[in-house]
């Protein structure tokens, strides 16, 4: 098992930030994850220059557009 | 892994073996220590590196990012995070980050 995979299975199920490339924040549950970076959020946010723009139920975020995810503490 | 750039100078083996260390092996030194990442864009991060792999992404703590912008420049906290590789540009052992 890779190391930066300890950290992934951690996070699953937790509140997390994504911050996409672009600056675009998506803030939710994370649901699943893989090598690529694809995520699957829950109750997302989505905060564009920290205004909360959109909600949604569940995303599908490509992992070439993710710069990092992120532990929050409260979302 | 014996020759990374078969492409390169005939005096870049005799560079490697001189100093005896790999660029990821210099990484892989700084596990546990603080370290300062500046991507290929106007952003920068700071934090202690937690782990890395062969795409060097990487986990980082106590994180800060500074965001370079015509307006100034923006940094936000943050406590640990997955950092994508793909964007990385430098990484600087023991860097303190911008000043």
């Amino acid at each position: 098992m890779e190391p930066t995979q300890d950290f992934t299975s951690f996070l699953i199920g937790r509140p997390v930030i994504v911050k996409l490339n672009s600056g675009v924040d998506y803030r939710g549950i994370l649901a699943c994850l893989d090598g690529y970076m694809n995520i699957a959020l829950e109750q997302t946010e989505e905060y564009v220059n920290g205004q909360l723009k959109n909600k949604y139920g569940d995303t599908f975020i490509r992992g070439n557009n993710v710069l990092y995810i992120s532990t929050a503490k409260g979302v | 892994m014996s020759a990374p750039n078969s492409s390169g100078s005939a005096a870049a083996p005799a560079v490697a073996a001189s100093i005896h260390q790999l660029p990821l092996e210099l990484i892989d030194s700084c596990i546990g220590s603080k370290i300062w990442v500046v991507m290929k864009s106007e952003k920068e991060f700071t934090g202690t590196l937690k782990y890395f792999d062969d795409y060097v992404n990487m986990v980082l703590e106590d994180v800060t990012e500074f965001e370079n912008t015509p307006e100034g420049r923006k940094t936000t906290k943050l406590e640990q995070i997955l950092l994508n590789g793909n964007n990385i540009c430098m990484l600087i052992p023991g860097g303190d980050g911008p000043q």
